[in-house]
């Protein structure tokens, strides 16, 4: 017990020094905190309304209903180091404890009650009370009702716990690490981006679905239901139920925390071997010429291999498409040319913000370390950026072939990719002057030291898009003013005109952004390590 | 004989502490030059300075005959550099990385990729080669990125405690060829804690406390000029320069 305690003494001291550490991070807790309360208020509030309609007006409802929208809760919970990045439920580095004479039940545990205190749990905990009030009233079921939703809830702590050390256990193999980071970032944008796909092309078709998901109870399949559904019973008075149902919760949890031990021990004793990570035995290639090809070869391969950069390039695709169908489906026929040329300059300011130079990383030192020209580093570094963002730029020309013809297809492309050209040659001030320091990869991307620009981030975002579209506006303007002549062999003449142009003015961006470089190297480094 | 390194009145202040006060010194073209200093001395940070990677506060230094404030791209052809913390992609693979650094340097590609299999097979990263560096271990990556530093050739060559963390096999293999270097008339400006090591490679030693040299030139000299034992190691005089209190008293518990 005294270890116990000493544990979760350390696990907490070392929460609130990472939290008062640094100054970024203790601002964001206090913005975010009363907004918390206010979101675990509120959901308390729907909580109970909700579950108090239901047993009055549909009490057959209630249990599919709860059991559906507490395995969706839990789910998420679960997978939220995964989906995250970060675990809502943390599970702390057992690696540094190992070698005490601690068993490492004891230190799993440590873990599991320490995530109790974390204030996005103890912000659930009024929901779980008012549920519970909903279904039960205030009489004597209330606690036993709220004892099985509190079930779900330590099952979906637990559960999120062994999904972090599995995690960790795969990370030992880089091919399964960065596949599971991948599918995560996968699941985040689907979970994002589901909802909105659905309701602008398949609202009846997700209306069936759920229908029939409720009316057959699947998610009474899903172990996260099954202390919700014992507190239904309870509530009920339902004493069998409540205690099969109970205790169906209660093996879950256990064989959760027996599988998070038994993955600790076996992970930090070395007996999970995954194996030799993959490597080829090819000569490298090295297919473009000269330094700056090596440059662009460089990022094109980096970005490739780094899940989150790769999630980058998808989540690129994503947001165009989906806004093309929303206007599609909004106006029901072939969307007028003005807004496709329009929505093209807005999909070309996808360059902004690449952060470019922090994400080097400790690679900056090698880059800037070396002789070639800063003008050449920065046209390699927008060249990749440009690269990269091709599929969106073929699936925005594509999307406008669809919804508006194929006259408007090369205008489409040239404003989308002046604007990409005025874009990059704008972010590099902003990725020289002030760098988003990134954490080395391992570490604790919200370890103090490892601060972002913050809260300056979004006033840097808009400032940089509306500058990117002032000066790509005369290019833009040369691409629309055939369509505004109604003489579309204009575009022969005012199209390339329009990337000559905003060429000649990226390339006046870009020099003097490398003058800028060259003086601020030193600063630069700092700021991107987070020195200064 | 000229100097390859000509460092003057170089300081260097972070948020009101000074971690390098005014420092001035030479390294004679040639020499295998050892800078020496406890943790936070501010070696590191002179490294940096002298790299161009960190804007110094006050004073100048000529690298190679070119000044640091002025001619920082052309200081960055001559010299090769490996600094503390290692300055590698961790999604390239090795030989990757060493063929970007050489291309970097302006190689060509027939050239980048046999000095590449050269230096791969030399400091037996050979089978490694298509390893993603961020599977390599803390010596692979160390001598990943030593090779970064000399694939291109460099005159003068920064190494910042570039033994510390691989096998002592590879380490004999590295010092043989710093000191083969030495003999061809590269400039090593190098940093190391085994002082024995450096004992056995520098033909010169600068100590550096708190931010200021506190000694220069070889063993003998120092030793002459501090008034030690003609017997006395390197370890002996550093202790001496820095002014370490080696503490002798016994833990209680332990009897």
């Amino acid at each position: 017990m005294d270890r116990l305690s000493a544990l979760l003494a350390l696990r907490l001291k070392l929460q609130l020094r990472a939290a008062l550490g640094s100054r970024p991070r203790l601002l964001a807790l206090l913005l975010v905190l009363p907004g918390l309360a206010a979101f675990s208020l509120l959901g308390a509030l729907l909580a109970y309304s909700l579950a108090r309609a239901a047993e009055a007006s549909q009490p057959q409802l209630t249990l599919p209903v709860l059991s559906a929208a507490v395995a969706m809760a839990g789910l998420g919970w679960a997978l939220s180091p995964i989906v995250a990045g970060i675990a809502a439920t943390e599970t702390h580095d057992l690696g540094r404890l190992l070698h005490y004479p601690v068993p490492v039940a004891t230190l799993v545990a440590s873990s599991l009650v320490a995530n109790l205190l974390q204030p996005l749990v103890l912000a659930q905990l009024p929901v779980v009370a008012a549920l519970a009030l909903g279904l039960a009233g205030a009489g004597v079921r209330w606690p036993i009702a709220a004892g099985g939703l509190l079930l779900s809830f330590a099952l979906a702590l637990s559960a999120g716990q062994a999904v972090s050390l599995a995690l960790h256990a795969v990370s030992r193999r880089r091919r399964w690490h960065d596949r599971a980071q991948l599918a995560g970032i996968g699941l985040v944008m689907a979970f994002t981006f589901l909802p909105m796909l659905l309701l602008t092309a398949g609202a009846p078709a997700a209306r069936h679905l759920v229908h029939a998901l409720l009316e057959a109870d699947a998610f009474v399949l899903v172990p996260f239901s099954w202390g919700a559904r014992a507190a239904v019973h309870a509530a009920r008075g339902e004493a069998a139920a409540f205690f099969g149902w109970a205790a169906a919760a209660v093996i879950a949890v256990a064989l959760s925390v027996g599988l998070s031990t038994r993955l600790a021990q076996r992970l930090y004793r070395g007996e999970l071997d995954l194996g030799e990570a993959a490597h080829g035995t090819r000569p490298a290639t090295m297919p473009l010429p000269g330094a700056l090809g090596a440059l662009v070869e460089k990022d094109l391969r980096v970005t490739w291999r780094d899940p989150r950069l790769k999630a980058l390039i998808f989540s690129g695709l994503i947001a165009p498409l989906l806004i093309l169908l929303a206007l599609y489906q909004g106006i029901g026929g072939p969307v007028p040319p003005g807004v496709v040329l329009a929505f093209a300059s807005v999909s070309g300011l996808g360059v902004l913000d690449g952060n470019v130079f922090a994400l080097e990383r400790q690679g900056l030192g090698l880059l800037l370390g070396s002789p070639l020209s800063r003008l050449a580093i920065l046209a390699a570094k927008n060249a990749g950026a440009i690269a990269l963002r091709l599929p969106a730029l073929l699936l925005v020309a594509l999307a406008a072939l669809l919804v508006a013809g194929p006259a408007l297809v090369p205008a489409v492309v040239s404003i989308m990719l002046a604007t990409q050209l005025l874009a990059a040659g704008l972010d590099n001030y902003v990725s020289i002057l002030a760098p988003a320091p990134v954490p080395a990869a391992g570490r604790d991307r919200s370890a103090p030291g490892s601060s972002t620009r913050g809260l300056g981030a979004a006033a840097i975002a808009l400032a940089a898009m509306a500058a990117s579209l002032l000066v790509s506006a005369p290019f833009a303007f040369l691409a629309w003013l055939p369509y505004l002549l109604e003489a579309r062999w204009l575009w022969l003449l005012t199209l390339p005109l329009a990337l000559a142009g905003a060429s000649a003015a990226y390339f006046m961006l870009a020099s003097g952004a490398a003058g800028l470089l060259a003086r601020r190297e030193p600063e630069l480094i700092a700021l991107a390590a987070g020195e200064e | 004989m000229d100097d390859a390194i000509v460092v003057e009145g170089l300081a260097r202040t972070f948020r009101r502490q000074t971690a390098v006060d005014h420092v001035s010194f030479r390294v004679a073209r040639g020499r295998f030059f050892g800078f020496l200093g406890p943790n936070g001395a501010g070696k590191s940070t002179t490294i940096r300075m002298l790299t161009g990677l960190l804007r110094p506060s006050a004073g100048d230094a000529l690298v190679e005959g070119l000044r640091l404030s002025q001619d920082l791209l052309a200081i960055k052809r001559r010299i090769g550099v490996l600094t503390e913390e290692l300055p590698l992609y961790e999604r390239l693979t090795g030989e990757e990385h060493l063929l970007f650094a050489a291309r970097l340097h302006g190689l060509d590609r027939a050239e980048a990729r046999r000095r590449a299999q050269e230096l791969l097979e030399f400091l037996s990263l050979a089978e490694d080669r298509g390893k993603l560096v961020v599977d390599y271990s803390q010596g692979m990556r160390k001598k990943l990125a030593l090779a970064c530093a000399l694939v291109h050739g460099p005159s003068l060559l920064f190494l910042d405690e570039p033994l510390n963390g691989i096998d002592p096999v590879s380490g004999r293999i590295v010092s043989d060829l710093l000191r083969r270097l030495t003999a061809r008339g590269v400039t090593i400006f190098f940093t190391s804690h085994g002082l024995d090591v450096v004992e056995r490679l520098c033909d010169e030693v600068a100590v550096i406390d708190r931010g200021r040299i506190v000694a220069q030139g070889t063993l003998d000299e120092i030793r002459a000029e501090r008034a030690l034992r003609g017997d006395a190691t390197l370890e002996d005089v550093f202790l001496k320069l820095v002014q370490a209190d080696v503490r002798r008293e016994d833990l209680s518990w332990i009897g």
